[in-house]
């Protein structure tokens, strides 16, 4: 891309153009590890997650409709490896990667690679790509073992490591790698999808370089990202003043603790002390995700439009105690942490929409927005004329594997949202992560490749909790088994269904079940692995309603009338 | 030749062009009419016969773009539908397969759309066919006369039926078919997903036949209207409309098939653009097709424009309307091109500080400002005319403000910026540039394409004043100008040849068609099935000869979701065919992503394209003026500052005469810039080639 020399307008009333051109660079990065690679959580149209980030690590662009706590561990993450790798010990070519936990990584299965963009001799910028690999070893083909009690049963731990040179790959890594592989090759085809990925972006980026010169480019994204910290600031600043807390208990009875302190003038801290320690299973979450999970509540609660970059992250002070759930510490696992950290967006839901914030997304609180100290789980009734928020049901992950040949589905469902006070909530939808339907596997191509028959996926009436505001309803999904298997289930809010609000019913819980060959149904373990599935009997997973809103007796007869002709109730 | 009338109904402007016998093309621009498109339509018919001379009666075609059916789609005003679908998936639409994109992602008030069969219109019936296309339960006759009861009562318009698997067996789905027809009321379309696109993956299939049901009727009356006006004016000529991947359909079968005119006006633009380069051997292309309300980039390689199988109608997202999960998926094949807001109506605005462009148009009521028809906030055609590349007086019907456009500008942009009313123009060009840029990006950088090399075609209103600048961001030096460039849609259906697609999903691994002992078993099948797929296209366009096949498969890694299609020799499907095609997938897909990969791979569909040649002479421009010198000056803004720029019309420049930039070339529906660095040379066509130091 060549631009006129000539001069053109004042630089800033252009900045729109090279904010885009970063965006886009992200997101081609985006798109080619999407199209490229094996994986089975990407073969159904899951993105995959890409960032530029600069030579400070802070983050100046990533691909927009990747989930964010995937992009927040980019950005976690990259600071050890530049701990590991002094930027002055790079060489062109040089690709990185990891997925350890305790480094901004999210889990084994989870791959994060870095490439150095060298302008004027030394890095100046780096391109990072995520996808979840099928498998890297651990207890459980997949890599969803529910019952790993530390994080050397998840998989193989890869600290920062130099996987590529300009020479090509590691071969001595990629072989070890590869040993460590249930579905070796497709290991190998997704780790060079996600250096592709980064390639790709690099070249953008010098390319944009060329065109702006560098420093032209550095300005250009100091500009922006102070544009996006001044938007988010004065986000942030609307929001009621004062500290509030939240909580959210997950089903094992373990608690996220949180208080937001918002001093007015756009900074806010998010303090999860009190939360419990952490435990010796896969719930426990990474501070990447946790941290991830605190920008996607606060973001909810300003202008939607913003892009994500450093700016938003800036004026947000996140105190993750180490050793807690929020932010587990060697051995402890993290693979499970989506349940945490959905539990984290929850607790700040209802701290800020309990202190006073508008429940609307990008609107604006209500004047005069005051503290009153709430501490009360999101379950029971909220003190009179706190708004509370309903909560939803969420992702419920499972994978099924053969058991005499190797074959691997891996999926999930999504849960009913929480209603609101204007409106019902949304059936079955991404609900806390941004993501949606169309990640699920659809049923001929997973028959057509897979010793599976899917005999029904369906929204499940009166799922909804109860409420003047319905919650969004759950699926039910049966797949039944042609060939002896084994399941692994990992799920949240099955046996504490999310809770209503403002007087409104939870949603009803969802859960595992193995319906047997003679059509009897036994409940499965909610966190389960390696459970036997023989031929001809069926996984039949169910997810969790959305809590409702508001006194059930006062929903309009008009709204109670279109959910029966819907099926919605019966 | 017979003479041809073709129109081209957009957002903002009704394009009407008509090839007389002469050879001699002519061109009426008038508003669209967005109440009864057929108004602005007949008014610009009557203007080309009028002025041609021509008798309606003398008239032998009539070819049509229309926006209809994406229409009723986005603003769902398409007839009411029941859908059936296997036991067990009777949430299938309503539970969608819908990603939340960009802001979408941040919103907890998040409503899912409404999908466009409510509940109550969707049933469900027993009976099972496996992925093999084997029974495993048969269709429960009993339940299914009981849900054509059911629909019966409901009083819909149209049904649509898609039952799982229906792609490799659609005994069920016939038999269905058969059962509910017979309880309805005739005429009552009953559309099989078998028989609208037999291919694997059960939602886009089902909203892909679910839109042909909800479409079809709307467009049929529309073209049955269309047809009554046009014989009202004595037009009896058979009426063509465009489909999605650029070839024509008789109105018949395009109102049976609706679904394959969705992306009918954009496809006209990338369609002329191919022709136009071929008919000066040049072969690889973007179109660029910039009108009031959209700027739309296509790509033509080796002169054959990009074809994709995975489109939406109504796709959201910041790069060209083409992420997945978003809008109505539609698998009809479509002329691959990305389409961003920014058009000569596109408005201008201030947010937070920042200038943003789109993607709000003014569109043809009220317009830009400077139309005086009522319009207040500033767009790109204002920003255009205060910087004077556009003259006040050459742009259709009107004349356009320059007061009025500067005084929206101030107003809106240049006042909240605190920067001049000039700069600020300057700036609303450069970000549409940037955005149209954009639309460029997708079809090119973001499928591993370098731009470089390839000749430019602008096409529409807007696009003359806008093309050398965007080509010199991508490193292009060429830019072809059409002659009448400003309808030059409208001029491409005048040539566009029958044709239609047809594909069924054969999913097998490259290896086992050419080693294994059933190899011979797999490859007649295919044979078969692409020799059924042609047979069932030529019945579609009603020809038995003439008719030009292409033939296809889909190709990617096993275990890959996205395919290559990869064309196919004619004839019987041989090993040395397949490892043909597999190299050719091996090689696209190194190009695409830069990873030289020789992993197993898999066919997946297979395809027919039929292709009647209409073998159009190529349209003369219109007659020229004798030549004459510079036709005056105007000040325009040029980097940085306002120079005095040489005005030439288009009529006054002879053919071989070499413009050298800065430079203006005006027509009646548009303006071209040939910017400083860049010059051009008139063809004997009344094309013109510009060249640039990019």
């Amino acid at each position: 891309m060549t631009r006129p020399a000539a001069p053109g307008p004042p630089p800033d009333l252009t900045a729109e153009i090279l904010r885009n051109a970063l965006c886009v660079a992200a997101e081609e990065a985006s798109i080619v590890v999407v199209r490229s690679a094996y994986s089975t959580f990407i073969v159904e149209g899951a993105d995959a997650a890409a960032a530029i980030l600069d030579a400070r690590g802070r983050l100046v662009a990533h691909s927009l409709s990747t989930a964010l706590i995937q992009c927040t561990s980019l950005r976690s993450a990259l600071p050890y490896v530049l701990r590991a790798y002094p930027p002055e010990t790079m060489a062109p070519g040089d690709v990185f990667v990891l997925n350890d936990v305790y480094q901004g990584g999210i889990h084994a299965n989870d791959l994060l690679v870095f490439r150095p963009v060298f302008l004027g001799g030394a890095p100046a910028y780096y391109t990072g790509t995520l996808i979840h690999v099928a498998d890297l070893s651990g207890l459980s083909a997949g890599g969803m073992a529910s019952d790993a009690t530390d994080i050397f049963l998840e998989g193989v731990q890869l600290p920062p490591v130099r996987i590529a040179t300009a020479d090509g790959l590691a071969g001595d890594l990629v072989r070890v790698l590869a040993a460590n592989s249930r579905t070796p090759d497709k290991l190998v085809g997704d780790l060079r999808a996600l250096i592709a990925g980064t390639n790709v972006a690099a070249r953008r980026l010098e390319e944009i370089a060329e065109a702006d010169t560098p420093a032209g480019l550095a300005a250009g994204i100091e500009d922006y990202l102070a544009h996006t910290e001044r938007r988010m600031r004065a986000g942030l600043a609307a929001l009621p003043g004062g500290t509030h807390g939240g909580e959210y208990r997950l089903d094992d009875g373990h608690l996220v603790r949180v208080a937001v302190t918002v001093d007015g003038s756009g900074g806010v801290v998010v303090d999860f002390a009190g939360t419990d320690e952490q435990v010796p299973l896969p719930v426990n979450s990474g501070f990447s995700q946790t941290h991830g999970g605190v920008m996607y509540a606060l973001r909810c609660f300003v202008d939607p439009s913003l892009p994500m970059n450093e700016g938003c992250f800036t004026p947000v002070d996140v105190r993750m105690p180490p050793g807690t759930l929020v932010h587990c510490t060697p051995p402890f696992p993290g693979g499970g942490r989506f349940g945490t950290v959905a539990a984290a967006e929850e607790a700040i839901f209802a701290a800020l929409t309990r202190g006073g914030a508008h429940d609307e997304a990008g609107g604006r609180p209500p004047s005069g927005g005051h503290d009153e100290g709430v501490s009360g789980g999101a379950g029971g009734r909220p003190p009179s004329g706190a708004q509370g928020v309903a909560a939803s049901g969420i992702l419920q992950a499972f994978s099924i594997s053969g058991v005499r040949r190797p074959w691997l589905h891996m999926s999930f469902d999504l849960g009913g949202m929480g209603a609101r006070d204007a409106r019902d909530g949304p059936d079955a939808t991404g609900a806390l992560f941004g993501g949606g339907r169309n990640i699920i596997p659809q049923a001929e191509p997973i028959e057509a490749r897979l010793p599976v028959r899917v005999e029904e996926v369906s929204l499940i009436p009166d799922s909804g909790g109860r409420g003047r505001r319905r919650g969004g309803l759950g699926t039910r999904t049966v797949i039944r088994m042609l060939e002896d298997a084994r399941v692994d289930t990992r799920g949240d809010r099955l046996l504490r269904p999310p809770p209503g609000a403002a007087g409104g019913g939870p949603g009803r819980a969802g859960g595992y079940y193995r319906e047997r060959a003679d059509g009897v149904r036994e409940p499965l373990g909610t966190k389960a692995t390696r459970l036997p599935l023989a031929e001809g009997e069926a996984l039949v997973v169910e997810t969790s309603g959305g809590g409702g809103y508001g006194l059930p007796e006062e929903r309009d007869p008009e709204d109670a009338r279109r959910d029966r002709a819907d099926g919605r109730t019966t | 030749m017979s003479i041809t009338l073709a129109s081209d109904v957009g957002g903002t402007f009704t394009d009407v062009v008509l090839t007389g016998a002469d050879g001699r093309v002519r061109v009426a621009k008038t508003l669209t009419t967005p109440g009864d498109p057929t108004d602005g339509l007949l008014r610009g018919v009557e203007q080309v016969l009028a002025e041609s001379g021509t008798a309606p009666g003398d008239v032998g075609r009539f070819v049509h773009a229309t926006t209809l059916a994406t229409n009723v789609i986005l603003e769902r005003t398409g007839v009411p539908v029941a859908f059936v679908t296997t036991e067990g998936f009777g949430s299938m639409l309503a539970l969608g397969r819908r990603a939340r994109v960009e802001e979408e992602r941040y919103d907890l008030a998040y409503e899912q759309p409404d999908p466009p069969v409510p509940p109550g219109h969707c049933f469900t019936v027993p009976g099972r066919i496996a992925a093999d296309g084997t029974v495993l339960r048969p269709l429960d006759e009993e339940a299914a006369g009981r849900v054509a009861d059911g629909i019966a009562a409901l009083g819909v318009s149209a049904v649509a039926i898609c039952l799982l698997h229906s792609y490799a067996n659609a005994e069920h789905e016939d038999r269905l078919a058969g059962i509910v027809a017979a309880r309805l009321p005739s005429g009552v379309p009953v559309v099989t997903s078998s028989s609208v696109w037999p291919e694997l993956g059960e939602y886009e299939r089902a909203t892909t036949t679910l839109m042909s049901a909800y479409v079809g009727p709307v467009m049929a009356a529309y073209l049955r209207r269309l047809g009554e006006r046009l014989r009202g004016l004595g037009v009896t000529a058979p009426v063509h409309v465009m489909e999605s991947a650029g070839g024509v359909l008789p109105a018949e079968l395009a109102a049976s098939r609706a679904v394959y005119t969705i992306e009918s006006g954009p496809a006209a633009g990338v369609i002329a653009a191919a022709r136009q380069g071929e008919r000066r051997g040049l072969a690889d292309l973007i179109s660029f097709d910039m009108g009031g309300t959209t700027a739309k980039a296509g790509l033509v390689r080796g002169g054959r424009p990009g074809i994709t199988h995975e489109f939406q109608v109504g796709g959201k997202g910041s790069f060209g309307g083409r992420r997945p999960g978003t809008g109505v998926p539609i698998k009809v094949p479509a002329i691959d091109l990305a389409e961003v807001g920014a058009g000569g109506g596109s408005i201008a605005w201030v947010d937070a500080g920042t200038l943003r462009l789109g993607p709000r148009s003014a569109g043809a009521d009220p317009g830009p400002a400077c139309y005086g028809r009522g319009g207040e906030l500033p767009t790109v055609t204002d920003a255009d005319l205060v910087l004077g590349y556009l003259a006040p007086d050459g742009f259709g019907e009107f004349r356009l403000s320059a007061d009025l456009a500067r005084a929206a500008i101030e107003r809106h942009v240049a006042g909240p910026l605190g920067v001049g009313a000039v700069d600020a123009a300057a700036a609303i060009h450069d970000i549409a540039n940037a955005q149209m840029g954009a639309a460029v990006h997708v079809v090119t950088v973001r499928r591993g394409i370098d731009p470089r090399g390839f000749t430019l075609v602008a096409l529409g209103g807007a696009a003359p004043t806008h093309a050398a600048r965007l080509a010199e961001r991508f490193g292009i030096a060429r830019v072809l100008v059409p002659p009448q460039a400003g309808v030059g849609s409208a001029v491409g259906l005048l040539h566009a040849d029958l044709a239609i697609e047809r594909a069924r999903t054969f999913l097998a691994p490259a290896a086992a068609l050419v080693s294994c002992s059933a190899a011979r078993d797999a490859l007649g099948e295919l044979t078969r099935m692409l020799d059924g797929l042609e047979r069932a296209a030529l019945a579609d366009l009603g020809v038995d000869g003439g008719a030009v096949t292409t033939r296809s498969v889909g190709v990617r890694f096993i275990g890959q979701a996205h395919a290559f299609t990869v064309d196919l020799p004619a004839g019987p499907v041989t090993p040395e065919t397949v490892q043909r095609a597999t190299g050719e997938f091996y090689k696209r897909y190194h190009e695409s992503y830069g990873i030289d990969l020789r992993d197993p791979v898999e066919f997946t569909t297979a395809r027919v394209r039929v292709v009647l040649p209409s073998y159009a002479d190529a349209p003369r421009g219109p007659g020229r003026a004798q030549p004459a010198g510079p036709s005056g000056t105007r000040r325009m803004w040029l980097d940085g500052e306002f120079r005095d720029v040489p005005v030439r019309t288009r009529e006054s420049c002879p053919v071989g005469e070499d413009l050298v930039g800065p430079c203006v070339v005006t027509e009646p529906q548009c303006s071209l810039l040939i910017p400083p660095g860049w010059h051009g040379t008139v063809d004997a066509e009344g094309a013109l080639l510009l060249e640039g130091a990019a």
